[in-house]
């Protein structure tokens, strides 16, 4: 054990500058998916670009980040040094899960990045456009089975909003729940499905490899550089973000919320962001103060009357 | 060939003296971490990947591909020595393993594991550089009912592990199967056995109950057992190193192990622990020795261990060959590529050689370093043992919290912690055995959600379950698996197969 | 690990701790019960929904109360060892404490508190000496892994002392 601790030291004391304390980032899921992906974005960029000193990640996981939500809620009231990530992925999980903390219990501060949904078929697949599929779905819901992530996430709502403005009684949609964008790929890629639906991101290098093809985005307007009709296009009134924010903790002066606006702007404006979101190919969809809680409060009451509608939510 | 080429030059690249430090300290960082209980791959990828990137981009993909074998391989110490496994993966190590290192064998067992994980490594690295896309493509044919005859098949395999009573391994695995109930159904999303505890709707973490219930369970068995309890561990009794026997004994294990883990962790859904288990059972069927299994049978070790770093490799097909992050660490690990510019995806090896075999050849250059440290520290490692009783159990309990705290600081899951712990300590005092109920916890809900999605697909119908040719064999293979132990019971050879469950604690 | 397995012939009389695990047994499969009934169907196109697994495995713990009942009447049941239980309590004690001061005292104490507990569990009661090792030696962990490895481990007022 000795010889890795001391290995271990000179390795950390090699690696990592000292800094003194500040922010701290609770990513309210486990270590690899999104949130947590860009909790460690944050923490790299605002060390790199000395908004901060020393930012630390924590992980909370559970149940669509509402345990994050509550624990951050809670414990960090009143913290000006604490940070939430947090998504659109959240907005649906409090209101399947009946969450007794909700993001009004939050102070949030901007929308990060966002990336729209895409929905896709095999390349051997007979349906070719997005009005193939609604006549196939029209025809026999049933027969149109839909590989997603989890039930009542985003992929979900997506595909009962494009039932409902299809004219397609929502409940009767065929979804196959995966846990990760990975298996439900997987599933798609294999044919065991009819189709597939995830943000574009999980599919691009299928794409453009020409294995999956890409039927329409769930974007209000084309995205530069896809290649693809927006559902609009295709007859279904649809636009779908799956959104990344950070909040802060409830209960701060507002002196404070300012100065850590303040942080996250002069952040989603630095060199490094704008490297991060390119490698990682996210979309920078930075709002900020009461028009990104205008759009929040939108998109809320839009999400509740979907998963009404689905059935997830009495 | 242009292959072989990028290889070498990789591998030339990966051997500077500078690069091979890098790899050291990736392996030490990815075991040092990976050891603690509770603290996956996973995790410590997550955690150590910033270190990584403070380096030039060869530098930094080496010591990562350290990392990552370290903290694959960082489970087995403790499985084997402390009774203690760390992720799931290594569970099965610790059933033969730790019988093992109580007989004073804990320096063959540990020689077993690294040399079975470098083969396997090996093995499984080349088979990545060279036949990924034909195995993507097999992979790409198991659908929702192809996994469920798998998991079918690996239930059926399971009572390999049950021990003396069949009634005491049903329990278990039972209550295994119940405690997998226990939060959000994936396909519908609704809350089941959590009864309105936000905490338990993602369910019981599998390294929380395996934690729980074998280093804290482990520890309050040995302490109720007072003086008069298993004398002091002998930490060496014969050589440290491996004789010719165990030579002969573990080669074999190894090839399979690796054959089996290999295609099982390129399965999008298969998980490293599921190959775990088919070795094991698959071991404990073909040894010539099989009074030894239960009481530490080499085999028992070198196989699972074999199995369980051919599945890390394997993990590497669909995320290099189509991008599938089909793991949390495979997740985290495609974050790591995109940081140095490889963006994994059907078109990878064609658009990007240079860095597809750089990263190659450091996980060659990763899976060798791993050897190297651990072969010289199995010396130190089986000294662990002659720690006093209560130092040693102490130091286990705060590393086995430790490990807890850091993935999830709440008093919520150090709660469950202890009550684990208490349900494993009463299970070992009635003789019930502790691995199906971390089994059942892992298949159950595969199981039932592969079985539900097939039905889905099919809208209804049973018959798809037994139409797919591989289904159809997978379960052929579970019913013989099932049948024949019960066949040779009836023609007359019960008394040898009720000797061997005898002899199995 | 238990050594007392062999079947032994004498006792025959009802095995009470048997009969427990059994009753333990059907009141799991009670609960699963209760609970899985509220849940809506909604099982979609699969006839298999999110409430069938659930009773199938309540009715096999049923099977298996049942048939560990009997065992425990006919007095086949597994023999135990005598257990002793003041070093079980000490190190449950150790955890809970553990459990219960972390987020207060941070993970120094709260984890040498643990560590000189269980060390009593094995024998060495001097709690005076025990303690300020336990918490010397968590810390030199905190140090390693929360400050050089970035693992989130709660600080408390003795962390905050140096750092």
């Amino acid at each position: 054990m000795k010889h890795f601790f001391i290995a271990s030291i000179l390795a950390g004391a090699l690696a990592l500058p000292a800094y003194a304390a500040d922010y701290t980032i609770i990513a309210p899921a486990n270590p690899g998916g999104g949130w947590d992906q860009t909790a460690r974005s944050l923490q790299t960029v605002m060390q790199q670009e000395g908004i901060s000193g020393n930012v630390q990640v924590q992980n909370v996981p559970g149940a669509g980040g509402t345990i994050g939500l509550a624990q951050f809620a809670s414990q960090q009231k009143g913290n000006p040094n604490a940070l939430l990530v947090g998504g659109y992925v959240m907005v649906g999980a409090i209101l399947t899960n009946n969450s007794p903390v909700t993001l009004k219990d939050v102070e949030p501060i901007a929308r990060l990045t966002g990336e729209y949904e895409a929905i896709v078929v095999p390349a051997a697949s007979e349906i070719k456009s997005m009005a193939d599929l609604v006549e196939a779905l029209k025809k026999d819901p049933g027969t149109v089975s839909w590989a997603g992530g989890s039930a009542g996430g985003v992929d979900h709502i997506a595909v009962g909003l494009i039932a409902k403005a299809a004219g397609v009684d929502p409940t009767k949609i065929n979804y196959i729940a995966y846990s990760g964008g990975g298996e439900a790929l997987a599933a798609i890629l294999g044919s065991q499905v009819t189709a597939g639906i995830s943000g574009y991101g999980e599919f691009e290098s299928q794409v453009k490899a020409g294995t999956l093809r890409l039927l329409a985005v769930t974007s209000a307007e084309r995205i530069a550089g896809v290649d693809a009709p927006t559902l609009k296009e295709s007859g279904l009134d649809v636009v779908v973000e799956n959104w990344r924010m950070v909040a802060a903790a409830p209960g701060l002066t507002e002196e404070q919320k300012a100065a850590v606006t303040a942080d996250i702007e002069k952040l989603a404006k630095s060199a490094g962001w704008q490297e991060v979101l390119k490698t990682k190919g996210w979309q920078d969809t930075y709002l900020a103060g009461d028009a990104f809680k205008e759009q929040l409060s939108k998109d809320v009451s839009a999400t509740e009357a979907v998963l009404k509608g689905i059935g997830l939510v009495k | 060939m242009a292959t072989f080429e990028f290889l070498l030059q990789g591998l030339l690249v990966a051997a500077q003296p500078m690069n091979l430090l890098y790899a050291l300290i990736g392996v030490t960082l990815g075991t040092a971490v990976g050891v603690l209980p509770g603290i996956g791959p996973a995790l410590t990828v997550a955690l150590l990947l910033p270190v990584t990137y403070q380096l030039d981009p060869g530098g930094s993909l080496i010591m990562f591909a350290g990392i990552y074998y370290g903290g694959m391989y960082g489970g087995s110490t403790t499985s084997i020595l402390l009774n203690t496994p760390g992720e799931s993966a290594s569970i099965v190590t610790a059933l033969e393993g730790n019988k093992m290192a109580r007989a004073g064998r804990g320096g063959p067992a540990l020689a077993t594991a690294a040399i079975g994980s470098f083969v396997a490594g090996l093995i499984a690295t080349l088979a990545l550089a060279f036949i990924a896309p034909f195995i993507v493509k097999l992979a790409l044919v198991f659908g929702p009912r192809e996994y469920f005859a798998l998991m079918v098949l690996a239930f059926v395999t399971v009572s390999s592990a049950f021990g003396d009573s069949t009634l005491r391994g049903l329990t278990s695995l039972f209550v295994g199967l119940t405690l997998a109930c226990i939060g959000i159904d994936q396909l519908t999303g609704q809350a089941r056995l959590s009864f309105g505890v936000p905490d338990l709707l993602d369910g019981i973490e599998v390294t929380t109950l395996a934690v729980a219930m074998f280093a804290i369970g482990e520890t309050l068995y040995i302490a109720a057992q007072g003086d008069k309890g298993p004398e002091t561990v002998e930490a060496v009794r014969g050589s440290v190193w491996m004789s010719a026997m165990d030579w002969a004994r573990s080669w074999k294990p190894w090839l399979r192990g690796t054959f089996i883990g290999f295609p099982i962790g390129a399965m999008p859904a298969g998980g490293a622990e599921i190959g775990t288990f088919l070795s094991y059972a698959a071991e404990k069927r073909l040894t010539k020795h099989p009074e030894e299994f239960g009481n530490g049978a080499i085999e028992g070790v070198a196989g699972p261990e074999a199995a369980n770093n051919a599945s890390a490799a394997g993990t590497l097909v669909p995320l290099l060959t189509l991008g599938l992050p089909t793991t949390a660490t495979a997740a985290i690990m495609l974050a790591g590529f995109q940081q140095y510019g490889l963006q994994p995806g059907p078109l990878l090896f064609a658009t990007n050689p240079q860095l597809v075999w750089g990263l190659i050849a450091s996980l060659l250059i990763a899976n060798f370093m791993l050897l190297v440290l651990n072969l010289p520290l199995i010396g130190l490692w089986v000294k662990l043992l002659t720690i006093p009783k209560p130092w040693l159990y102490a130091g286990i309990l705060l590393f086995a919290t430790l490990g807890t705290i850091g993935a999830n600081p709440s008093v919520f899951e150090l709660g469950m912690l202890l009550a684990f712990g208490l349900l494993g300590y009463v299970m070992r005092v009635f003789g019930y055995p502790i691995a199906p109920v971390v089994v059942g916890l892992i298949l159950g809900p595969l199981a039932e959600q592969q079985l539900r999605r097939a039905l889905s697909i099919s809208q209804g119908d049973v018959t798809v379950l037994f139409t797919s040719p591989i289904a159809a064999v997978l379960l052929v293979i579970a019913a013989l698996a099932f049948i024949v132990p019960l066949i040779l019971r009836a023609r007359g050879r019960g008394e040898v197969l009720a000797q061997l469950a005898a002899s199995e604690d | 690990m238990n050594k007392g397995n062999t079947p032994s012939v004498e006792t025959r009389r009802p095995d009470r701790a048997a009969l427990i695990i059994a009753a333990v047994l059907a009141v799991i499969a009670g609960v699963i019960f209760w609970d899985v009934s509220r849940l809506t169907g909604l099982a979609g196109y699969s006839q298999v929904g999110p409430t069938t697994v659930p009773y199938v495995i309540a009715c096999c713990l049923i099977g298996l109360a049942i048939w560990t009942a009997a065992e425990g009447i006919r007095g086949d049941f597994a023999e135990r060892e005598p257990q002793q239980f003041g070093p079980v309590i000490w190190i449950v004690a150790g955890l809970a404490a553990q459990m219960l001061l972390l987020n207060i005292l941070g993970f120094s104490i709260a984890t040498g508190i643990l560590f000189a507990l269980t060390a009593g569990g094995f024998g060495k009661r001097r709690l005076w000496l025990t303690i300020p090792i336990g918490i010397a030696f968590s810390f030199f962990v905190w140090v390693i892994f929360a400050k050089l490895l970035q693992l989130s481990l709660p600080a408390g007022p003795f962390e905050r002392l140096f750092f």
